[in-house]
């Protein structure tokens, strides 16, 4: 009875533990997912607006509902623009047409950005992974339906059905729920779910003949839990990323939306929840840019970093749950 | 990598060619080894390399006209170009008068239900072909014409026999144009009264127009646009797009348009066949720049001449003393009042439905008081309108500052309680709505008041922004006349007889939209429109618009603004109230541009 | 594979036809007609727009009036019969009264050709957009993917990130700022747009975003690239760097960014409203969102069936232009 066996075994079995510790993937995607310095900014930034768009009542520092009298389009502080106007130290960012801050409402506004960017995008996963999945694994006629209908949605061109759809519709009982939200949710959904359908689609198609989905047939396994617990986490790493680019695509249409006039429609209302949106700042700050620049400027740049750090994510989520990268550096 | 570089920017820029070289007119292909018509074109510009001749005017209207055709037309930019172009029996001078046209005189008959115009002898067009009373016969008919189907096709509805034409069924078997136009009480005539011969016959110099009622005022009618000569063989030959075409725009007014690049400019100029007060002395040009923070970084660099200038601007333009030296601001043709819906069917929250509270005079008189116009002006407009407690605006005929009008917060709160709701709380159960088409300009507006009204008596007001053209179609209904809307009206032509009789009587439809009925009001008004005695005439309107304030049938009010940036070197500019496109408008020779 | 083409082809019938009883719906249950003019001044009077309405065939019956905008309907005027879609016409315009949207569109104006029609402006923005986003993306893209991880790779990055962060409007005004009022290289107001140098500004706004779009594209297709074994092989086979780039790489790159040339020019199009409208450019889509807000109901259709025409052929390429590059890709069906 010697001991030298069991602690030849310790010894491989700790040698095991030092060059290949076992993790999950999520556990692996997420250590990859850090060493990327860009999308640790992303997600800070990201992290950041959030914050400010829940706690924007505790951080703004003056009412954005507050009209003041004979304040409009005071410069901020810092800015010596090109008019002779005092600026207010209370004012940050100076004000608008009507003598408001403009930091608070810019704050206020993040919330619309942040909603319209995530709540869409959860819709189009859901709507657009269903569609895909059946229409990938049933194929067939029901297949081809589907694959003609999203054929017809996206030879629409977006930003045009958008148009159409919010001036159609904003004066209707659907225009009007929560100040155009539910419309702008869904118009953003109807368009945008096709990509992802065709995603899924094609990842269905290629997991579909692998060998353990017919294994797991061979087994009994019903259909509709073979596509929901067998493939579709296989194809959980594209629509992550998918989903990181959708929601600075949102945020970017909102604001162009608000630009034009038929986004959300600012609330004077001092206990709605949406006040006001960077795409309706941005609309009222674009003829002010002589006096008061930072109308303009500071939604366009809050945009510009949400989406900038949205892109890095989804960068980084790219490279991190790409399993060909895996056991590379 | 370097060689990819060159060669790849050299792409770029030969595709930045190409991309407008593609323009090049029909005859580029002599110029084969040329790569961009970088010189004008022949068609295109009006920048010489050499400069001599004319000073050119270039002013900014933002928005191309959909539409030149007189006698269809009804947008300020459509007419910009029309009043160019053309000229009318009559017209105005700097201070809205109705003066001679291109007719020289004009006589009413006794009961003013005839008018008979002579026209100045030897009238022509800009290409030299005469003009005579046939064309203006053919002017008119073709605005009440229901073929036509004009815009401004009712404005003419006093003549004899025009609602009837307007009316008739032109898809009904036997339709014959001819027997309504002999019927219509338009002629033209030799001064014997026999018929004229044709569009040659210079001894036509005489047109008669006959009412179905008594109108003293169409004279002033007679000089807007739909009474604008354009000639039928033209529009015939050129068909439903003739008035596209510089070819087919010949006119009698003080320019010739001679260049038409569709949504980008257009080049006029002088007419030296103009009968008018005048001939300008320079070239004038309309560009379309949409971007207000454009044009006006254009104008800065000296690109424009005269542009409006925008309310986000004035605090630049103030705190600049050359920009603000340049600035001119003066009343404008409109007013705008906040308008009590009477005859709409309003529901509170629960669902029931009530009646208009503005139907009790005390509340409109609480809203009306409580109306702050002069903080609106400052705080809301920027200065850029003028408050007002009276309804025809400063510069125009009939003008009075009288009123009954004013801001006065207490008594306004003393009306509420007074009134049959006892006071704000009655009201706030009702819901009130306030309906505005949604542009960012006028949030701010209705924030801003809802806000006001909120203060100074208590009163809830939601706002209801509703799509633009969509507010436009609710108003003209009275069963979905908004409770509460900011609207106003800008007049048609210079008499208070427009301002008056045309929009505030119970059997006009501007009145009916509203709802608001003043029988004393109608009666009084009746009496003025055919009062030929100017001075009792003017006396008559005076009477009948303090009546009208006295009944507080909305609240008023201000006047907007026409603001201009116009450069040092143009002058002579000679502003009225009417200068809706641009200022100087309305008298353009006045005008001298100085090398610059 | 001809008769894929043929197939896919056909399928665009019934994608415009949806798409223009899809328009055709939408628009017309937004109130307001096309002759509601600014609600402070004179309206047309009934009478006049019953005519008016007679003259469009807008007293008709919703589903005739769809069926005659598509096929052809008999005008209740003139007792002739006008042809509808299917011959090419795309309605008479209710606000410019007399030119039909084809006019409006397509027709060139006096003197000059087709390319300065308001289709033809847009165009050919469209394709200086694309051609700028190419000929700056793509090095870009080769050059990040060359050195990544690098410091050149970051700035690549962010200079072609910050393309698509940043609203095309905000870039537009801030250009016309600067290049015209501070640096006076341009003139702000376009004198006549045959001039090369009036094209440089729109065509760099509307274009960034494509650019930066096809540099990370272009990226990460040729990171993709750079890990086959093949290019191993070439670069151990001892062949000049160059060489390597050139012939290997590039070739496989650039599949992905060719495929979506076309979608891209069909964005570019349909999309450039903002940038026409900033610097006042004699395109197509302004006239478009103009066109919606008066409610002029055949621009509308005819313009959206345009521009789904547009984008449906750009994304019919994709495929085709897949199975031609490609001969690994096998065609589904």
């Amino acid at each position: 009875m010697t001991t030298t066996q069991p602690a030849t075994t310790n010894r491989i079995a700790e040698l095991n533990d030092v060059f290949r510790p076992s993790r999950s993937l999520g556990q692996e995607a997420w250590s990859r997912l850090i060493r990327n310095k860009a999308s640790v900014v992303g997600m800070i930034i990201i992290s950041f607006f959030i914050i400010l768009a829940a706690f924007a009542s505790v951080i703004a520092p003056e009412n954005p509902l507050k009209i003041n009298d004979g304040m409009r389009f005071l410069p901020p502080p810092f800015y010596k623009g090109s008019t002779n106007t005092q600026p207010d130290q209370r004012f940050l960012l100076g004000t608008d047409s009507l003598g408001r801050d403009v930091l608070s409402r810019v704050i206020y506004g993040a919330r619309v950005s942040m909603v319209v960017g995530f709540i869409p995008t959860a819709i189009i996963l859901m709507l657009g992974t269903v569609i895909g999945m059946i229409s990938g694994y049933v194929g067939g006629r029901l297949d081809n339906v589907l694959m003609r209908l999203t054929d017809v949605i996206y030879a629409f061109p977006d930003l045009l059905f958008f148009i159409i759809v919010m001036v159609a519709l904003r004066d209707s009982f659907l225009g009007r729920l929560m100040n155009g939200l539910i419309l702008l949710f869904a118009a953003l959904a109807i368009v945008n779910w096709v990509s992802v359908a065709r995603l899924v689609r094609g990842q269905v198609l290629s997991l579909k003949q692998k060998e353990f989905v017919e294994a797991a047939r061979c087994i009994g396994v019903k259909d509709a839990r073979i596509m929901f617990r067998h493939i579709l986490p296989n194809s959980l790493g594209p629509l992550i990323v998918s989903a990181a680019f959708s929601v600075p695509g949102l945020i970017i249409t909102e604001a162009i939306l608000g630009y034009l006039g038929i986004g959300l429609r600012p609330s004077t209302d001092s206990t709605a929840f949406f006040i006001t949106s960077w795409g309706a700042l941005m609309l009222d700050g674009q003829s002010a840019i002589n006096g008061q620049p930072f109308l303009l400027l500071a939604p366009a740049i809050c945009v510009a970093l949400v989406v900038l750090a949205f892109t890095f994510l989804g960068d980084g989520l790219r490279d991190a749950l790409d399993p060909r990268m895996r056991g590379t550096q | 990598m370097r060689k990819m570089f060159a060669l790849l920017s050299l792409l770029v820029l030969a595709s930045m060619v190409l991309a407008a070289c593609g323009g090049a007119p029909t005859d580029a292909p002599a110029q084969p080894d040329q790569p961009a018509a970088t010189d004008a074109p022949a068609v295109a510009t009006d920048a010489p390399v050499v400069d001599a001749g004319p000073q050119t005017l270039r002013v900014d209207l933002n928005v191309y006209p959909d539409l030149i055709d007189p006698q269809k037309s009804s947008f300020v930019n459509e007419i910009a170009t029309l009043k160019m172009i053309y000229m009318g029996l009559t017209t105005f001078n700097e201070k809205l008068e109705t003066i001679p046209g291109s007719a020289e005189s004009w006589t009413y008959n006794d009961d003013a239900t005839q008018v008979v115009f002579t026209l100045k002898s030897g009238l022509v067009y800009s290409d030299g072909s005469a003009l005579n009373a046939k064309r203006f016969e053919y002017a008119f008919q073709r605005n009440i014409d229901p073929a036509t189907a004009g815009e401004y096709s009712s404005i003419t509805d006093e003549i004899l026999g025009a609602p009837e034409w307007r009316a008739a069924d032109t898809a009904a078997e036997g339709y014959d144009p001819a027997t309504f136009t002999a019927a219509l009480g338009v002629k033209a005539s030799h001064a014997d009264g026999s018929d004229c011969a044709d569009y040659e016959d210079t001894a036509c110099d005489t047109f008669t127009l006959t009412f179905s009622k008594p109108a003293p005022y169409f004279a002033t009618i007679a000089g807007i646009w739909v009474g604008y000569p354009a000639k039928q063989e033209n529009i015939e030959e050129g068909g439903e797009l003739w008035w596209n075409s510089s070819k087919f725009q010949i006119g009698n007014g003080p320019f010739i348009m001679d260049v038409v690049e569709p949504f980008v400019r257009q080049h006029f100029v002088p007419n030296p066949n103009f009968a008018g007060a005048g001939i300008p002395t320079y070239d004038l040009e309309y560009r379309y720049i949409t971007d207000t923070a454009v044009s006006f970084e254009a104008y800065k660099n000296g690109e424009l001449d005269i542009i409006e200038s925008a309310a986000e601007d004035l605090a630049t333009i103030e705190a600049d003393p050359n920009l603000n030296a340049q600035h001119l601001q003066y009343a404008g043709s409109c007013t705008l009042l906040i308008k009590f819906g009477l005859e709409g069917v309003y529901t509170d929250p629960a669902g029931n439905s009530y009646d208009s509270p503005f139907k009790d005079k005390k509340v409109r008189e609480a809203f009306a008081f409580s109306f702050d116009a002069v903080g609106w002006a400052k705080d809301v407009d920027g200065g850029l309108s003028l408050a007002t407690w009276t309804w025809i605006p400063p510069g125009f005929p009939g003008y009075s500052a009288d009123s009954p009008l004013s801001f006065d917060p207490a008594r306004a709160q003393q009306a509420l309680a007074d009134s049959s709701y006892g006071g704000p709380d009655g009201l706030n159960a009702l819901g009130l709505k306030l309906t505005f088409g949604d542009t960012p300009r006028n949030r701010q507006r209705s924030e801003w008041l809802v806000a006001k009204y909120k203060e100074h008596l208590g009163v809830d007001i939601a706002l209801d922004p509703i799509d633009s053209t969509t507010f436009t179609a609710i108003t003209k209904d009275p069963k979905t006349f908004p409770l509460l809307a900011r609207q106003g009206w800008c007049a048609d032509y210079p008499d208070p007889q427009n301002w008056l009789s045309v929009y505030w009587r119970s059997d006009t439809s501007f009145a009916q939209r509203q709802g608001y009925v003043n029988l004393e009001f109608d009666a009084l008004t009746a009496q003025a429109d055919v009062e030929l005695d100017p001075v009792k005439r003017a006396d008559l309107y005076n009477q009948a618009q303090q009546l009208l304030l006295a009944d507080i049938p909305s609240a008023f009010g201000y006047n907007n603004l026409n603001h201009y940036l116009v450069q040092p070197w143009v002058k002579g500019l000679t502003p009225t109230p009417q200068d809706a496109d641009w200022s100087g408008s309305v008298t353009p020779w006045t005008i001298t541009v100085d090398a610059h | 594979m001809t008769t894929y083409l043929i197939r896919r082809l056909f399928w665009l019938i019934p994608v415009l036809l949806t798409v223009s009883a899809v328009t055709f719906i939408i628009m017309r249950s937004a109130p307001g007609s096309p002759w509601d003019t600014d609600a402070d001044r004179r309206q047309v009077d009934a009478l006049t727009q019953k005519s008016l309405e007679a003259y469009y065939g807008l007293d008709k019956p919703m589903w005739r009036q769809f069926v005659g905008y598509v096929i052809g309907d008999w005008n209740s005027q003139t007792d002739k019969f006008v042809c509808g879609l299917v011959c090419g016409n795309l309605g008479p315009s209710y606000r410019q009264r007399g030119r039909s949207v084809q006019d409006i569109l397509f027709a060139a104006p006096e003197n000059q050709t087709f390319w300065q029609s308001r289709f033809g402006y847009s165009v050919r923005l469209g394709l200086s957009a694309l051609v700028f986003a190419i000929f700056i993306g793509i090095p870009i893209g080769i050059i990040a993917a060359l050195k990544q991880n690098t410091i050149t790779d970051y700035i690549a990055l962010f200079f072609a990130t910050s393309g698509i962060s940043v609203p095309s409007f905000v870039l537009a005004i801030f250009l016309i700022i600067i290049f015209g009022s501070w640096l006076h290289w341009v003139d702000i107001i376009v004198d006549d747009w045959t001039q090369v140098k009036y094209w440089l500004m729109p065509t760099l706004v509307l274009g960034f975003g494509t650019m930066a779009f096809t540099a990370r594209l272009t990226r990460s297709a040729m990171l993709e690239v750079l890990r086959q074994d093949y290019i191993r092989t070439a670069r151990a086979k001892g062949l000049a760097e160059r060489v390597v780039v050139l012939r290997h790489m590039l070739k496989n790159a650039l599949i992905p960014v060719i495929t979506i040339l076309g979608p891209a020019l069909a964005g570019l199009v349909t999309g450039s409203f903002i940038i026409e409208t900033m610097f006042s450019f004699p395109g197509m889509g302004r006239a478009y969102v103009q066109s919606i807000g008066q409610r002029d109901y055949s621009m509308i259709m005819g313009t959206t069936v345009v521009y789904a025409l547009l984008v449906a052929v750009a994304n019919l390429s994709v495929d085709v232009i897949y199975v031609f590059i490609d001969p690994r890709i096998r065609l589904e069906e």
